[in-house]
């Protein structure tokens, strides 16, 4: 303002209305600010106008953020509105506020000449329906900013219009529309018909009995659009309004329908992968007999072969002919290996789009679809591979990344897991901290609006879910990966502030509102959000709307998932700080009131932790007592156990002294661990890696913990220097006799045999040759002479096509590639990146295992 | 087809994701952000019927020569959006934009040799002309063609722009690109 006074130029005059409208926007307070800037600005349009479009937008918004749209409409039909040069944008603008200054007549109006001007404006025929309807609903969705593709498809208000009301103004869209395609006819445009669609489901939402109708129109625009590969996304929407009936009846429909077309190929390919991808959005897909199932994967296949001709003189960057079709394919055989839990239909799917990668490098679904194929059977270096291929940089680490980070946190390939998180941070923090400087150079060019987007958005990467999870898990994976040494671990722990900025975090994130940004819509049907794979349970259907309801507690669920993660690096820090106490008490039965200090924060951070598990602090010993003693089964635990074992370390490391507490720990370990063990048997990875996950996490998280803490304890019991030696021998004379000494050496002894089992199971796993087990990978996919249905098939199709192909006719591109497949080669990439997996897991095993005997060696010294 | 408007700084999430589906190249994110907090006028989003980002063009000022132009620095319509007139209307409203807003004379662009598809477009339809060849442009060392448009510019404009001014230039007066972004030139980032 001062700058505004000086020089009394426009720009820093609005520099400081902007600054008004971002307070209010953050705060959500201060709306009194407002009239403030108002004034101020109509003060200096009254002595020298206004000058930049830039600054007549910021007025408007700012009449608009006091819901002053009469005002608004005034100044935009005034003088200055000349000041915007492309007349759509002000209609655009006009048309907003008189709906939002429910002036519904005349906002129609203005849509109607926008339609005329770009009769394909989708937005802007959502508008003028909902004008027209009456239905404010519309403008809900610019509170609906938290996803990356805000639906539109919003749901409608119709209870204020009574029925002859809504008749006839929806009969005068109908006529609008008409006219639209009509005039339209020879230009192809999708939104026009579209437009048809939406009214029929309008009509279909007020309680109008026209399912039929709408069923009809939707088969005229496959009609028309039915060949081109964004029909199932254009009409998704409406597909959900309809009955599960109907939605089957449609699909018979399509399918009746596609087979009397016999047009062009390409439009017979694109009519064919449109009704696949219909079945799947309306999860008809799921209700088919398997033998339909692999028969229509099998016509799919034979299909993509003898369209490969097509593709034969594409650029390298265009898309095939056909290319959906691998990863339509590969969809129903995993559904089919969900529904029958064999093997072979998950291997086949590999097969197939490691195929397709092998003919066509760039596609990006082949990519996604494998690497969470790859990390269900724990090949993760490769399903790592696939994701590094994507080539997920700046802004996608946010967007992206969740197809790979959770595996990779559960995983033991620490060393990738670092550069994944470090890149990750480094992107959003230099971002972070150079959104300064962009602030400024948008004030520069005077786009004050894009001040205000720009600050907003800054904000919401920085409350990003992601973001936080991610600072913490850094801080948790430092920790994970020096936890053999008590020395190294203090370091790290020195450079987290003792935990205690972590802990902040975790009060902070409370009070917040997280925000998703990442792109959930590009995961596979099978694992929608990163929490979630439906391939760990039984087949059951899916219903295809969930994703909506599910959002809530996602981030309820993340916001608590954060909270106890960050508390995690202070808990260890203050269990290590007791262990001195502990010991003292042991020997001379009275502590300090440092460490009652210490020990009593310890005792805060635990109830704050056991209510975030959902319970109390005594009823959380008890449940993992119970579980101990074998009273109750593990299954009670629910997906946190790592987190319940984490919280049994911390209880015992609060109440060293008490050998029981020590003792329910040993076998809860031993009982959770061997349980895992002895369910996986002699299965191979493939069918049990979500329990060797679990394993994973149990022995780098709270068993590392728990040895920490042994560690500590066997420090204070040891010698520290020469001055004191004497006094510590006889202190250690005192401590290797007594029953403490006894307690953690049996928990060591305890911990290392359970490890010890672990590693056995490990070893087993890689002692198989490598060879061998290639063989059986490749056995699933081997079919009997006779055999009718069942895994194998769509590659013979394929195969086949690689056998007899020639490069005359598929071009030499395409044929060199089909020559240089093969199949034994990539089964043989999936075992080598399991094995390594259990190479990187049986390494972490064996240094716990023998820090764990180093330590009882000192001990028996002492 | 479908709606075409312009980019707001969130979109920029959706638009780099449609660079993960269609086009190898990833600009720095500050790059794009230098692009819309200095020429937000000349970002625009084809936005499909349910709300997805399907196709984006990036353009910008070019302010260090005499004659002002615009330039195109990017262009992109996902795979399964091609062929639906996406493209050309994309470019449309940009050169427009740069016309009415900023009396742009020209608009360059580069496009990779061999990219037939971009090429046939921006000639055939859209009426540019190779005006140069720029020898290993991208970083894998494919050529590039440097190529123009020629737009009515001051001459013929049809609306009143008395109001209008940037400080004086065509392009956003006093304004020079911060030094970070600066380095981060098409040719710098673009594979």
């Amino acid at each position: 303002m001062k700058m505004y006074k000086l020089a009394g130029e426009e720009r820093f005059l609005l520099w400081a209305v902007c600054s008004i409208q971002l307070q209010v926007l953050c705060d959500k307070s201060g709306e009194k600010l407002l009239l403030l800037a108002e004034g101020l600005l109509k003060k200096h349009i009254a002595s020298h106008s206004m000058h930049e479009p830039e600054a007549l937008m910021v007025y408007i918004s700012l009449l608009e953020q006091q819901s002053k749209y009469n005002d608004g409409l005034e100044v935009l039909s005034g003088d200055l509105g000349s000041l915007l040069m492309i007349e759509v944008d002000k209609l655009r603008i006009q048309g907003r506020l008189l709906a939002r200054a429910n002036d519904y007549s005349a906002a129609v109006d203005v849509y109607k000449k926008i339609l005329e001007l770009s009769p394909d404006d989708w937005e802007c025929f959502l508008h003028y329906l909902g004008c027209l309807l009456e239905d404010d609903s519309i403008w809900k969705y610019f509170d609906n900013i938290d996803q990356i593709h805000p639906t539109k498809h919003i749901e409608c208000k119709f209870s204020h219009l009574t029925e002859e009301m809504f008749d006839s103004r929806i009969s005068s869209a109908s006529d609008l529309v008409l006219k639209l395609q009509i005039d339209t006819e020879n230009s192809n445009l999708r939104g026009p018909y579209l437009a048809g669609l939406e009214i029929e489901k309008r009509k279909f939402l007020f309680g109008k009995k026209n399912e039929n109708k709408l069923l009809e129109s939707l088969l005229q625009y496959f009609h028309k659009f039915g060949h081109l590969a964004c029909y199932a996304s254009d009409v998704e929407a409406y597909l959900h309004v309809l009955s599960p009936d109907k939605k089957t009846e449609f699909v018979g429909m399509l399918v009746k329908n596609s087979d009397s077309f016999s047009e062009s190929a390409t439009k017979v390919l694109g009519q064919t992968t449109t009704i696949l991808k219909v079945q799947e959005l309306t999860g008809n897909i799921f209700e088919l007999p398997i033998d339909e199932i692999e028969a229509s994967a099998v016509k799919l296949a034979k299909l993509y072969c003898q369209n490969l001709a097509l593709s034969k003189d594409l650029d390298p960057q265009e898309s095939m002919f056909g290319e959906e079709l691998l990863s339509l394919i590969s969809n129903m055989l995993v559904q089919l290996y969900w529904r029958t839990r064999n093997f072979g239909y998950l291997a086949e799917a590999i097969m197939v789009l490691e195929l397709g990668l092998t003919i066509r490098g760039h596609v990006w679904q082949y990519k996604i679809l494998l690497l969470h194929i790859y990390s269900y059977v724990g090949a993760l270096p490769l399903a790592f591979e696939r994701y590094k291929a994507l080539d997920v940089k700046n802004i996608l680490t946010e967007t992206v990344s969740h197809h790979i980070l959770r595996q990779m946190l559960e995983s033991p390939m620490w060393v990738d897991l670092s550069n994944l998180l470090k890149d990750y941070l480094k992107f959003m923090d230099d971002h972070l901290r150079e959104s300064a400087d962009l602030t400024f150079l948008a004030y520069r060019h005077r786009n004050y609006s894009k001040v205000i987007e720009f600050v907003l958005f800054k904000q919401r990467l920085q409350h990003s879910n992601q973001y936080l999870a991610t600072r913490v898990e850094a801080s948790v994976l430092q920790l994970k990966q020096n936890a053999d040494s008590i020395e190294e671990e203090e370091r790290v722990l020195e450079n987290l502030k003792s935990g205690f900025q972590l802990v902040e975090l975790s009060d902070e994130i409370g009070s917040r509102t997280l925000r998703f940004n990442e792109d959930m819509e590009t995961r596979p049907w099978w694992t929608p959000c990163p929490e979630k794979n439906y391939l760990l349970g039984p087949f059951e259907e899916i219903s295809y709307c969930p994703k909506e309801n599910e959002k809530k507690d996602r981030e309820e669920n993340m916001k608590l998932a954060i909270q106890r993660k960050s508390l995690l690096p202070r808990m260890i820090y203050l269990s290590i700080q007791c262990t001195s106490t502990a010991l003292k008490e042991s020997v001379e039965t009275n502590g300090s009131k440092g460490d009652t200090k210490i020990s009593g924060e310890l005792e805060c951070l635990l109830e704050e932790y056991t209510k975030m598990l959902g319970c109390s602090l005594s009823d959380a010993v008890e449940m993992i007592t119970e579980i101990s003693k074998g009273a109750r089964t593990s299954e009670s635990l629910g997906s946190n156990l790592v987190e319940w074992l984490n919280f049994a370390v911390f209880w015992n490391g609060w109440s060293l002294s008490s050998h029981e507490h020590w003792h329910v720990l040993n076998s809860l370990f031993e009982r959770l661990i061997l349980d895992r063990i002895r369910s996986m048997g002699s299965s191979d990875m493939s069918s049990c890696y979500s329990d060797v996950q679990v394993l994973v996490q149990i022995i780098t998280e709270p068993l590392a913990w728990h040895s920490l803490i042994i560690q500590a304890c066997t420090r204070s019991s040891l010698p520290s220097g020469k001055k004191k030696k004497k006094n510590h021998q006889q202190h250690s004379d005192q401590l290797s006799s007594s029953p403490m000494s006894q307690t953690i050496k049996d928990s060591i002894q305890s911990l290392c045999s359970t490890i010890q089992e672990v590693s056995n199971w490990i070893q087993n796993q890689l002692d198989n040759p490598e060879d061998d087990q290639v063989e059986r990978f490749l056995s699933t996919l081997k079919r009997a002479e006779d055999a009718t249905g069942g895994p194998g098939q769509i590659l013979g199709v394929l195969e086949n096509v690689i056998a007899s192909s020639e490069e005359a006719e598929v071009g030499n591109r395409i044929f060199d590639a089909l020559k240089s497949w093969n199949t034994a080669d990539s089964a043989r990439k999936t075992v080598m990146a399991q094995q390594r997996v259990f190479r990187e897991f049986l390494q972490i095993c064996e240094s716990k295992r023998k820090q764990l005997e180093t330590v009882k060696q000192q001990m028996s010294h002492v | 087809m479908v709606c075409i408007r312009r980019a707001t700084v969130d979109d920029l999430l959706a638009m780099q994701a449609c660079n993960l589906m269609c086009l190898p190249e990833n600009y720095q994110m500050k790059y794009y952000l230098y692009h819309i907090l200095s020429w937000p006028q000349l970002l625009y989003v084809a936005e499909d019927y349910n709300g997805r980002i399907v196709g984006y063009v990036l353009a910008k000022m070019e302010e260090e020569s005499n004659e002002c132009h615009g330039h195109i620095t990017s262009l992109a319509v996902l795979r399964t959006h091609r062929k639906l007139g996406l493209a050309t209307k994309l470019m449309t409203a940009a050169q427009a934009a740069m016309e009415q807003v900023y009396e742009a004379e020209y608009v360059s662009l580069h496009v990779r040799r061999s990219n037939r598809a971009a090429f046939n477009l921006y000639t055939e339809t859209l009426g540019y002309k190779i005006n140069d060849v720029e020898a290993k442009y991208y970083a894998d060392g494919e050529d590039a063609y440097d190529m123009r448009k020629h737009l009515k510019g001051k001459q013929n404009h049809h609306h009143g722009h008395s109001h209008h001014h940037h400080g004086g230039g065509c392009c956003s007066g006093d304004a020079k690109p911060v030094e970070t972004t600066q380095a981060t030139d098409a040719k710098a980032v673009s594979k």
